[in-house]
């Protein structure tokens, strides 16, 4: 009897909580967009951003002097009215002019002033403030000088005259002084002299009244000057940016991409496990499901409901897929072997079987789709195990009775070809490439053994070099061709984990992002491309396709080929209101 | 239980505690890279050149304190025994825990204590509301299994074997995709606990997260209630062979009230180890249903820690654990005594 | 009455017995080699005819993975159901039965017990990166330690041995953080091979057997026979042997097919996570997991879960015949 009156008043209870949440028909929820995330920003200090989510919140929040446009390949002007002008200073030092647009301001309707981006850098060269980042990143620039006749134009001083520096020099979100330093006390510390015992403390009391702001939870407190401000955050649930309602941008005549800000109210819903995004999309609960998985993605487009509900886009990114070969290892040290090795890659039934046909492949680490710095004359890899046999007997490699391959290696020690292939643990389609290689390999009599591994113990055997092949994901972007981490002999321990490097591609590496003309660089990049196409430190497998699934209820959605694949701020809702 | 023994035992709990953290907190900075948590995040930002990588690492390091060592002795092959003094990670840490801090995480640069209490805020109604209804569906199956209808017994228990035999992920995901599915029935909200803008009144407020619990609550009790109920049936069907058992029914007594007022307390016994699990489970959260239904809660928040080499949320929320453990171990002692007078504790 | 019921449970008892040989006869016949992944065929639905039980998201063929996953099941998960049990119970009935005074070692031995366990604990990474050498090295050192202190007199007075403490220490040790998070450290530190997670399958699943263990132990030996064995000058162990297992064991052994089921579980779930097995070894747990990436293949669902099922139930009536 007891428990039939428990269950009653749970009923009863349930029934309440039920008749209270059907369907949301509250005003707000009408034009905002709601966004899914994989994984919350943990974490939205300017100076401490370190992933995809707080980037992408940052940038809403916040402008910098620069940002990357992708349909122009460079870094286009954002707070800066126009692109800077560089002079050279001596042989290493470079100078680099911005002007700021005269429009923008602060909320407090303040114009936003060269000495804002000075302090912004004192803030970033502060001692006492966790800045060892935006050190590594930033600490080329060495000076800020002020223009004395514009407030709006300053000089930075940077160190080294790399075509890219000039472009990160751009890239850090301004803050404003008026909030974090009212009374201006960092405004008379000249910025190379902040760490000195004579502004030490100056320099304390500045960063204890930034750290008393908690900037990491509570980034409402710094107002920023881009178009949104945060209204609500529920670490690992939602984040919600509401557009201001006179942003300085708005007067412009004709706002460049960069600044325009579409949506009235932006949420953020953290769902980590894909499968749960999907229903979510598929219930109207998010609007924009971005990086879906390819199967899903398929599964949906060919879905009839969906199809009427839902559109789909898809777009090429920089990210693609490798096999790295470590050349360390005694069998994989000549060229010809790892070219052997490239040949039992599947890559048309790869890009199937993954990707569900919506990948492309490519002859090197250049997405085929900047057309003007790809080598189109390179082969694109084939299967071909006759061809893998060929080019192994060429290495010296001979084939034994019982099927396996050996060698003379030096000091008459006999090699044999057997490899491990390593991949981070639980992701799908590297497992799918590595049983692939595998049963190739060992139709062709060479055993190979897969090591899945967890992500940091991979890491650190990738910086160690403790493995034969590894598959991987690498990211590039459309703006800068600097290899130096990933190929160069300077990178090997750090991001050059396979451990190759020749005169002639550190030469390359070291000419291509000091290349004045696109002429010039696109020689040297073929060049460099068709070196690798031949030394093979890593095969390319595929380029990927980026997956945007996005209600009806949105306009077409602005997608891209760099994280996060979407550009939120200029998403439209559909003119006429659906019905859900 | 005399006053002093009382005592006697806490501290050795306690103890025990002290134990396991310390050895927890040495097996995993002394086993694990301390500069893996760095890597990924450095790794990703192609603007840092190789040069200041290396840089940057050792003063990351020296921010979190992870550059001294681990303990007061050190051992290398080259220099032989050494002692560091007191400036080492294990003496830092076991101080603030003394006096109650639980350090900052790597990640968010938020108080570890905070990161905890928020997570409890979504794991405790979660857990609870499953313990509950897992101990009322298993005592109810077992009791009526027993007393009431024997015949479906078997049939059930086979029921009950092949729900145990399912994985959690299984379990989830199926309801997931019965329950939440606009194919099949989209009778629950797939995710979380309802939007931020939506008001609600505070006699609405309960009713609305069971309707956004439903499902995850209902995956955990498909997943514990089956063992609880198998060995409680199996404790029962031991003590209704009992000859006291038999006396009870020579007085008269109806099937259900044999096992309710005598069978049951005994049968208990056993299942009181099984139900003291619980309490530092219910703090512990549940990984598996918190990620698939988007909830924030400490099995997440321990699970990211954990693959991320978070060490102070790690190891903060494991002593939330380990003192759960101990306050259970206590309650469970009590309840032996209680319902088993003839087992004595040793002091 | 008895007579009745066994002839009645005559035939389940054939079919599980005939399904545990099948399934026994499937490891042993089951081809070693592994066919090529089928990439032009991924998730295929079963009942058509090259793969006629369908295939996986890595393209491979679902029914040839069910009978190699037989393998893996009369290698890995039943071995560790094993290990996990005799683990548990042992060390349930050793804490129940003794309790924190009554087991009486000498001094020494303590001492270089405590010795060993802490200095393992502290140098546990250089002890990994040496393997067999260091692991003997510290059992000597522990070893001539306890033989100088056993020369003392000190070191020969008795010493009560807090087996229940102890044991309980460990369980709050293992059962502190949660299973997963424990892998996944485990995970961050080295991969372990198949003989190591079979072990570590035991190491962490042992701790529900010994504290059921320990309440039925501590149950049963308040009982007035095991008093009257005890007066009538029974050693310890005849005690054990003969009064207290037949009343515990049952308790044990009820938990056989579910502990079964819960290792074939974390196995999948250590596949899932990328510790366990690697993934040429194929296992029903893993073609479980790949209902994770493909949720509407509902045959990666249904064969491997049936044929799980089977296997647990008819473990379960087996284990339960012989109650």
């Amino acid at each position: 009897m007891k428990q039939i009156l428990f269950g009653l008043v749970l009923l009863v209870w349930a029934g309440l909580g039920l008749s209270a949440c059907s369907p949301t028909t509250t005003a707000t929820s009408a034009e905002t967009i709601r966004i899914r995330w994989a994984r919350d920003p943990d974490n939205l200090d300017p100076l401490l951003v370190d992933n995809p989510s707080a980037f992408e919140v940052t940038n809403l929040l916040h402008c910098s002097l620069l940002k990357g446009n992708e349909a122009q390949n460079r870094f286009v002007p954002w707070l800066a009215e126009a692109q800077p002008t560089t002079r050279p200073l001596g042989d290493s030092l470079l100078l680099v002019t911005y002007r700021l647009r005269p429009q923008a301001t602060w909320d407090n309707g303040s114009p936003v002033l060269a000495r804002d981006v000075a302090f912004t850098l004192k803030v970033m060269n502060c001692p006492g403030l966790p800045i060892e980042r935006d050190q590594a990143t930033f600490g080329f620039i060495r000076n800020i000088q002020l223009d004395a006749h514009d407030p709006r134009q300053f000089t930075l001083v940077c160190a080294g005259q790399s075509g890219d520096r000039v472009s990160i020099s751009g890239d850090f979100s301004i803050l404003p002084e008026y909030v974090l330093d009212p009374r201006g006390t960092l405004r008379t510390v000249p910025l190379p002299q902040l760490a000195l015992p004579r502004f030490q403390s100056v320099a304390q009391a500045f960063a204890r009244r930034y750290q008393a702001l908690n900037l990491a939870r509570h980034p409402e407190r710094l107002p920023g000057c881009g178009a949104y401000t945060l209204t609500a955050w529920q670490p690992g649930r939602y984040l919600t940016l509401r557009r201001k309602a006179r942003w300085w941008a708005d007067s412009l005549p004709a706002p460049p991409p960069e600044l325009q800000a579409f949506p009235p109210q932006l949420t953020y819903q953290v769902i980590p496990d894909a499968t749960t995004a999907t229903m979510a999309l598929r219930r109207g609960e998010i609007d924009l499901y971005a990086l879906m998985p390819a199967a899903e993605f398929a599964r949906l487009q060919h879905a009839s409901p969906d199809q009427t509900s839902l559109r789909f886009y898809t777009t090429n990114s920089y990210e693609f897929l490798t096999a790295n070969f470590n050349v360390r290892r005694p069998a994989l040290r000549d060229a010809l072997t790892r070219q052997a090795l490239t040949y039992l890659f599947d890559i048309p039934a790869l890009i199937r079987a993954t990707q569900q046909g919506a990948a492309s492949p490519s002859a090197g680490p250049i997405s085929p789709r900047i057309a003007r710095y790809y080598n189109d004359s390179l082969p694109l890899p084939s299967f071909s195990p006759a061809r893998a046999a060929a080019l192994l007997r060429q290495a010296r490699w001979q084939r034994q009775p019982d099927g396996s391959w050996q060698r003379q290696g030096a000091q008459a020690t006999t090699e044999r070809l057997q490899l491990t292939i390593s991949y981070r643990a639980g992701e799908p389609s590297f497992e799918t490439v590595a049983l692939q290689f595998r049963s190739a390999a060992l139709a062709l009599g060479i055993p190979v053994q897969l090591h899945p591994t967890e992500q940091s113990l991979l890491s650190r055997q990738l910086r160690a070099g403790e493995y034969d092949m590894n598959i991987r994901q690498l990211a590039g972007n459309p703006f800068s061709y600097d290899f130096t981490s990933l190929l160069h002999s300077r990178g090997i321990g750090n991001g050059n984990t396979t451990g190759f490097s020749t005169p002639q591609t550190d030469r390359l590496i070291e000419a291509i992002p000091l290349a004045t003309s696109p002429a010039e660089k696109a020689r040297l990049l073929r060049k460099f491309q068709r070196a690798l196409a031949y030394e093979r430190p890593f095969s390319v497998l595929y380029f990927m396709r980026y997956r945007v699934a996005a209600s009806r209820r949105l306009g077409v959605v602005p997608v891209m080929g760099l994280v996060p694949g979407y550009e939120a701020s200029r998403i439209r809702l559909e003119k006429k209101p659906t019905t859900r | 239980m005399k006053a002093p023994t009382v005592w006697r035992h806490v501290g050795r709990n306690l103890v025990t505690a002290w134990l396991v953290l310390s050895g927890l907190f040495l097996l995993t900075r002394g086993l694990t890279d301390a500069t893996s948590y760095l890597q990924t995040a450095l790794e990703a930002d192609s603007r840092i050149q190789a040069a200041e990588r290396s840089q940057l690492t050792r003063q990351l390091l020296h921010r979190a304190g992870l550059d001294l060592p681990l303990f007061y002795i050190s051992f290398e092959p080259t220099q032989g025994w050494q002692w560091e003094g007191t400036a080492n990670q294990y003496h830092a840490w076991a101080a603030n825990l003394l006096q109650g801090r639980l350090g900052t995480s790597y990640r968010s640069s938020a108080p570890v204590s905070g990161l905890l209490l928020e997570a409890l805020r979504y794991t405790l109604p979660l857990t609870v509301l499953a313990a509950v209804l897992s101990a009322m569906v298993s005592v109810g199956l077992a009791t009526t299994l027993n007393g009431r209808y024997p015949a479906g017994r078997r049939a059930l228990l086979y029921l009950l074997h092949a729900l145990q035999a399912a994985p959690l992920f299984l379990l989830a995901t199926g309801l997931l995709l019965l329950f939440a599915n606009p194919d099949v029935l989209a009778w629950f909200p797939a995710f979380g606990l309802g939007l931020e803008e939506e008001s609600a009144t505070w006699w609405q407020a309960p009713g609305r997260l069971l309707y956004h619990l439903a499902l995850p609550v209902g995956s955990l009790v498909l997943m514990s209630a089956p063992a609880l109920t198998i060995q409680l049936d199996a404790a029962l069907q031991h003590e209704l062979r009992q000859p006291y058992v038999a006396t009870a029914r020579a007085k008269g007594a109806a099937p259900s009230q044999v096992v309710w007022r005598h069978a049951l307390r005994n049968a208990l016994l056993p299942t009181i180890t099984l139900l003291t699990e619980l309490l530092p489970n219910l703090v512990a959260g549940a990984v598996v249903v918190e990620v698939l239904f988007a909830l924030p809660g400490m099995g997440r928040l321990l699970a990211e820690a954990a693959a991320t080499q978070d060490y102070p949320v790690l190891l903060g929320g494991v002593t939330l654990v380990v003192l759960a453990r101990v306050v259970a171990q206590l309650l469970a002692d009590a309840l032996y005594l209680r319902t088993d007078p003839r087992i004595r504790l040793q002091a | 009455m008895k007579r009745q019921r066994r002839s009645r449970r005559n035939w389940p008892r054939v079919l599980a017995f005939g399904w545990l040989t099948g399934v026994a006869s499937a490891a042993l016949l089951a081809p070693s080699s592994l066919l090529a992944p089928d990439l032009l065929h991924t998730n295929q639905p079963p009942f058509l005819p090259s793969h006629w039980l369908g295939t996986d998201p890595q393209g491979q063929d679902v029914a040839r993975a069910l009978v190699q996953g037989a393998r893996t099941i009369l290698l890995v998960s039943l071995p560790a159901a094993i290990l996990t049990l005799l683990l548990g119970a042992g060390l349930g009935s050793i804490a129940g039965f003794w309790g924190n005074t009554r087991l009486r070692l000498t001094r020494s031995v303590g001492v270089a017990g405590a010795a060993l366990v802490l200095s393992a604990l502290l140098f546990a990474a250089p002890l990994l990166a040496r393997g067999v050498v260091g692991g003997i090295g510290l059992l000597a050192a522990a070893a001539l330690l306890g033989w100088v202190l056993h020369r003392t007199v000190w070191g020969r007075r008795p010493w009560a041995l807090p087996a229940d403490a102890l044991v309980a220490g460990l369980i709050v040790l293992l059962d502190s953080v949660p299973l997963l998070i424990l892998v996944l450290l485990v995970a961050a530190v080295q991969r372990p091979s198949a003989g190591g997670l079979v072990l570590l399958m035991a190491l962490t699943c042992w701790t529900t057997p010994a504290r059921l263990m320990r309440a039925a132990t501590l149950q049963a030996r308040g009982h007035t026979y095991v008093e009257a064995a005890r007066v009538a000058g029974l050693s310890d162990w005849q005690l054990l042997r003969w009064h207290i297992w037949p009343v515990t064991w049952p308790v044990v052994l009820v938990r056989f097919p579910l502990t079964v089921s819960l290792l074939i579980g974390l196995e999948t779930t250590l596949s899932f996570l990328g510790v366990g097995l690697p993934p040429d070894t194929p296992s029903w747990g893993r073609l479980l997991a790949g209902i994770r990436q493909s949720p509407t293949a509902w045959w990666l669902l249904v064969w491997p879960g049936v044929t799980l099922l089977l296997t647990i139930l008819s473990l379960q009536y087996l284990s339960r015949r012989k109650m």
